[in-house]
């Protein structure tokens, strides 16, 4: 009896034990590892103005298995992960979407470059995740959902996604048709509020930026968490506003995330994160990882060698810095064409290389146009085009590459003339230019960003007040058309693709004279 | 969209990135002397970044992680 009685009250003692414990607050760890802007930029890359070859979706994944096998982790993505790169793009994402179930995420947040593809693909890429997409405040594409909520170890935690409400214009607008991007703010409060309860922690995955996301924690009360993305922030230990830690984990695959929280009940008593870079460098690979990883690379060797049209004459890239050429005619027709503008101007420094008579194949294009350009219009005055064709001609004896090749409009220069009175007469669809007459003008981004110089394009973007969207279409005072999410060689290609045959000539548009 | 780029205003198209922002500053080339672009709050940038109306971006020299070791 009275061993009996030892043993009833030791288990009572051990329940009471277990009991005060839970009740003072048993310390439970948890890890989030996050991405972002991860582009497609799947193996090592040499980023701009670096000597370090950086990134490579293979470490990366090993890293966060490795990461993963410590503590309870969640795998996640703040976004644009599907679209950026040739290794991504000519797979229209599938490629990405395949590498992201096989290290098992277990969730992502639709980024704006995501609908770049249009809605169609997007919907197919959604059916093969083998995790949720989530879109919170996107309203008419049914396969996103709000919010998924995880079970970690016995820890629930609510996951919201959240988009830009810019989406409609940082891609292109007809991606976006029959699509609502509500207020991520007003989405993200009704969301909380709704989980506060059912979960002990509550994630915004957000591609929103980071300066969104800062406004977002300090308006919003109960987020524990914001992974965030879009403005490719390097956010080397995690942020504190009021009660919420927000971390971004840069771009392009260069880094893993770490955040390590410790709860105490339902309370996170500790943060602590940081970034792991990711390189060559760390030497361990994912071997799964990097045999699809090499498998699609091989299949990008593949593709760069179909022929997506034939050549009838040679296309002549190497003069693209002197004279007007038929292959800079060609592109800057395909340019004017597709932004539906009068005339289209592009810098022959942006033309690389030449096609020669004959099959055209994807390789030819992308050597031609290896820059990732997309077409923008504007509308610039008479006298701002041709301010524009003066600083395009203002330094043809170093050939610079600021040289212009034009369509919609044809026009004399004489290059013995002082830079800035070197242009004569210029004629628009066959009628002398009206100084105060505005044209609609098509360019790409870089020139419009100011690029070689060009300043007139700025000068009409600094003018121009708010624009709408119309019928799927941007239409504003000054800026008529803009597609961030499709680079100018993809247009070329597609433009080949439905002739067939292309034989673009010397037609004049550029002359020398008096 | 106004930005700005070591407090110079810079007006670009929505959906321009923080690389559009140097290039329109004239500051992308200085880039390739180990200078990056950092928010106003010190982090880094990505030249792909997304840039929000008002955002203020500086050009610096890189804190070289071996350098802050050798010392």
């Amino acid at each position: 009896m009275k061993k009996a009685l030892s043993c009833f009250i030791r288990v009572v003692s051990f329940l009471v034990l277990i009991f005060s414990a839970s009740a003072q607050g048993e310390v439970r760890e948890i890890r989030i590892l996050h991405v972002n802007d991860f582009h497609g930029f799947a193996t090592p890359h040499r980023p701009f103005g670096s000597q370090e070859p950086a990134g490579g979706i293979a470490y990366l994944a090993a890293l966060a298995e490795a990461l993963r096998n410590e503590k309870p982790s969640l795998l996640l993505s703040a976004g644009d992960m599907i679209q950026g790169s040739d290794w991504a793009n000519l797979f229209q994402g599938k490629s990405v979407v395949e590498v992201m179930n096989r290290m098992r995420f277990d969730g992502m947040v639709v980024g704006n470059h995501e609908f770049d593809f249009g809605q169609k693909v997007l919907r197919q890429r959604i059916g093969e995740a083998r995790f949720p997409v989530l879109g919170a405040n996107v309203e008419g594409l049914e396969v996103l959902k709000p919010y998924t909520i995880q079970d970690l170890a016995g820890i629930r935690i609510g996951i919201i996604g959240v988009v830009t409400e810019d989406t409609p214009v940082t891609t292109h607008p007809s991606n976006a048709v029959g699509l609502r991007f509500l207020a991520a703010e007003e989405t993200v409060r009704r969301y909380v509020e709704s989980l506060r309860n059912r979960v002990e922690v509550v994630v915004v995955l957000s591609h929103l930026g980071l300066y969104a996301d800062r406004l977002l924690a300090e308006r919003v009360k109960g987020i524990d968490v914001i992974v965030g993305g879009h403005s490719h922030t390097k956010v080397e230990r995690p942020l504190r506003i009021g009660e919420t830690v927000l971390v971004q984990a840069w771009e392009h695959g260069k880094a893993l995330g770490v955040l390590d929280l410790a709860l105490e009940g339902r309370k996170i008593v500790s943060a602590r994160g940081h970034l792991e870079i990711i390189s060559p460098a760390l030497g361990k690979t994912d071997e799964s990882v990097e045999a699809l990883v090499l498998s699609y690379q091989k299949k990008v060797d593949e593709l760069l060698e179909e022929v997506v049209g034939e050549a009838e004459n040679d296309l002549d890239g190497e003069n693209v810095r002197k004279r007007e050429t038929n292959l800079g005619n060609l592109i800057a027709d395909i340019l004017r064409e597709r932004a539906g503008a009068q005339v289209a101007v592009i810098n022959g420094g942006g033309i690389r290389r030449s096609i020669l008579k004959g099959p055209i194949r994807l390789r030819d294009v992308y050597g031609a146009l290896p820059f990732d350009n997309y077409i923008v219009a504007v509308r610039l005055t008479g006298t701002q085009l041709r301010e524009t064709l003066e600083h395009g001609v203002s330094r043809i004896e170093e050939e610079a590459g600021r040289f212009p090749q034009v369509s919609g409009l044809t026009f004399t220069f004489n290059p013995s003339e002082p830079p800035g009175r070197r242009v004569k007469e210029i004629l628009v669809s066959g009628r002398p230019i009206v100084l105060d007459q505005e044209y609609v003008v098509a360019t790409h981004d870089f020139l419009a960003a100011g690029g070689d110089g060009y300043r007139a394009f700025g000068e009409a973007v600094k003018s121009s007040k708010d624009f709408a969207l119309i019928g799927g279409a941007m239409k504003g005072e000054k800026l008529v058309y803009s597609n961030p999410g499709q680079w100018l060689r993809d247009v070329v290609i597609e433009f080949i693709r439905s002739r067939g045959k292309v034989s673009p000539l010397l037609e004049g548009r550029i002359r020398e004279g008096k | 969209m106004r930005v700005y780029v070591n407090d110079q205003p810079i007006d670009l198209l929505l959906g321009m990135t923080v690389r559009h922002a140097l290039l329109r500053a004239g500051l992308l080339s200085e880039l390739g002397s180990g200078e990056s672009p950092f928010d106003e709050w010190g982090n880094e940038l990505g030249l792909d970044g997304a840039l929000a109306e008002g955002a203020r971006i500086y050009v610096r020299m890189r804190r070289e992680k071996r350098q802050v070791e050798n010392h």
